[in-house]
């Protein structure tokens, strides 16, 4: 029979296989446990008694449900919280500010269009 | 004539119809039997039938449910097995 108290494992869903443990009987239908699973509303389907009661008062705290599980032998990992990593900051490109207007612009390639093929015209001695 | 690889029955064949409108024989690679329970033999549900190219790209959660013995038991034969490992606890 499932009362409050009692140790379960749970048999269904991806939290399959762990242990916890009946904090309060909600209805003939639900149960909420702790335990190494979170602290939630479960379907009494999907929790089978193991038949060992542990001392507990209704809705204990989290502490003492892992205090009374320690006693029995049963290490309960706390989840690491999600730390959420900082996030990098993407430097914005430093655009060379145009100075020069737009004829001193020109007369700058036209100087450097000047100065290149005589470089290239030079010849072999 | 086609070529003597494509005699055997290892591919699949398709008949498809061309942009021409003609229709012609593809050859298929066939697809590969779906995952079953390894206790009652039930085909596997959440687990895709792809070949393993297919399988590589696709994410963890993709290929297999996230419970314990996801894609290789069903559920109903794993809530068999967890109802003997709760009994065993004394």
């Amino acid at each position: 029979m499932i009362e409050v108290g009692s140790l379960c494992m749970k048999i269904a869903g991806r939290e399959a296989g762990r242990i916890c443990v009946v904090i309060d009987v909600l209805d003939n239908k639900f149960v909420l446990i702790d335990g190494q699973v979170r602290r939630k509303k479960c379907n009494i389907n999907h929790v089978e008694a193991t038949g060992k009661v542990l001392k507990l008062e209704k809705n204990a705290s989290h502490e003492d449900v892992v205090s009374a599980l320690k006693e029995e032998g049963i290490e309960v990992v706390e989840p690491k919280p999600k730390q959420k990593a900082p996030r990098a900051v993407k430097e914005a490109p430093v655009k060379e500010k145009k100075t020069e207007t737009k004829k001193e612009a020109k007369a700058a390639k036209k100087e450097a269009k000047a100065e290149k093929p005589k470089a290239k015209k030079v010849k072999k001695e | 004539m086609v070529t003597g690889s494509r005699r055997s029955r290892t591919l699949r064949r398709v008949h498809r119809k061309t942009p021409g409108g003609v229709t012609r024989i593809m050859y298929v690679k066939r697809i590969p039997q779906a995952a079953k329970c390894r206790i009652c033999g039930d085909v596997l549900k959440g687990v895709p039938r792809a070949r393993a190219k297919q399988f590589h790209s696709m994410s963890k959660t993709e290929k297999r449910p996230s419970r314990p013995f996801g894609g290789q038991l069903c559920s109903s034969c794993m809530r068999l097995e967890m109802i003997k490992r709760a009994r065993m606890i004394k």
